[in-house]
């Protein structure tokens, strides 16, 4: 899957990459091979802060991101704008990092291009440094590509079992025990597909 | 013939599940049907009284929840206003919802939704939701979020207003103006369901009855 990196200078980056290996990568102004960025930064502007990394993320790229690892997948839509996203950021975090054996947290942000910066600003205040998502493309492409069900309002939270499915998902903010459940369901789904695997 | 009456009886409490569940089905709004609640009066902006009835247009009617704060609704209000009051010169009712509680937003309150309606130059009417119950019985969940209705007052349109929020110059499928285009010429719409992302409406808590 290509990605486009919100950094100028820097536009592709593999996932599960180190933070030491993303910043040398970043230092050396590596461009990618023909990917462009979706986000008009002056290049001639003093550096910008580029860490969390925040990867740009086509509807097209979803199947691939939420595709299974193995592990639990939750994905949550969000934008710095949106009060309800904010508010539930503490308990998502908190619940994703309880279950950080089992469960991957993808953030995907759907503030506009240009809000790069407040989307970093604001993950870095919540401590979170690993890799984050940006959307990109048109909105219809991608609110299906997460779930058909999903009318579009934010915040909006997904679930993927082991198998890659969807197995709980739902719109507007959510609390601890909402996530803990949610994920809890599709971990208690995951014990007969690690039985059954070859 | 009790064992024939007693299976009767079975089967009839067995479907009830099916039957009380399809009766709620029906009852969810949605394409092909009338507006609900149509008739409930909600304060303008400019201080009257209007129901969704009241706005309506001999063509059609486009009932459009909005509300003040919303990036998105910001981001397209340029739109809503120019698709909105063409619509209202073509016979098209128009009428813009706010089902937001301004407990939540205080950029949502009436006084605020006055000084937008202005600015803006909306030229119909952009009403309260006092209870968000206009809100609750469309289903509405973002804003903003169109539903446009044909002269029969049967949902023909819902969704977005067009493909690109931020880059109006960008845009490739103007959905809502399209939609209203072939409701005023009383044909039918080109694309009946679109989505876009939007701000979570947050309606007021549930009155008890």
């Amino acid at each position: 899957m290509r990605r486009r990196r919100y950094d100028p200078g820097m536009t592709r980056v593999l996932r599960g990459l180190g933070p030491l290996l993303l910043l040398l990568v970043g230092l050396a102004g590596i461009e990618s091979c023909g990917s462009k960025s979706a986000v008009s930064t002056s290049r001639t502007s003093a550096p910008e802060d580029t860490t969390p990394p925040v990867i740009a993320v086509l509807p097209s790229e979803i199947p691939e991101l939420v595709a299974s690892r193995g592990g639990v997948t939750l994905v949550n839509a969000w934008a710095t704008w949106c009060d309800p996203c904010r508010e539930e950021f503490p308990a998502l975090l908190s619940v994703a990092r309880a279950h950080a054996r089992d469960v991957r947290l993808v953030l995907v942000s759907t503030d506009f291009p240009d809000q790069v910066s407040a989307v970093r600003k604001f993950l870095t205040s919540h401590g979170v440094t690993d890799t984050t998502y940006m959307k990109t493309g048109d909105d219809m492409s991608f609110i299906n590509a997460l779930s058909p069900k999903w009318t579009g309002a934010l915040p909006a939270s997904f679930v993927f079992d082991a198998k890659g499915r969807l197995v709980e998902f739902w719109e507007g903010r959510s609390d601890s025990s909402r996530f803990d459940a949610a994920i809890n369901h599709a971990l208690a789904a995951r014990t007969p597909a690690k039985e059954s695997a070859p | 013939m009790k064992s024939i009456r007693s299976l009767v009886v079975a089967m009839t409490i067995s479907m009830l599940p099916l039957v009380l569940v399809a009766g709620a089905q029906a009852k969810e709004f949605g394409l092909g049907q009338k507006a609900p609640m149509s008739d409930v009066k909600m304060k303008n902006a400019t201080g009257e009284d209007v129901s969704i009835a009241g706005a309506a247009g001999k063509k059609g009617t486009l009932v459009i929840f909005i509300c003040n704060h919303c990036p998105w609704v910001k981001a397209w209000q340029g739109r809503i206003a120019s698709i909105g009051n063409a619509a209202v010169e073509h016979g098209v009712g128009v009428i813009a919802i706010n089902s937001n509680d301004p407990g939540a937003y205080p950029e949502d309150g009436f006084d605020e939704m006055k000084e937008r309606a202005q600015s803006v130059g909306y030229k119909f009417p952009y009403v309260v939701d006092a209870t968000s119950e206009v809100g609750r019985a469309f289903g509405a969940t973002h804003t903003p979020e169109a539903y446009l209705f044909d002269a029969k007052g049967k949902l023909v349109y819902h969704g977005a207003i067009d493909d690109n929020a931020r880059e109006p110059d960008q845009v490739q499928h103007r959905w809502l103006n399209e939609a209203v285009d072939a409701v005023a010429a009383g044909k039918g719409v080109p694309t009946a369901e679109t989505k876009a992302l939007g701000c979570s409406i947050k309606l007021r808590e549930k009155t008890s009855s």
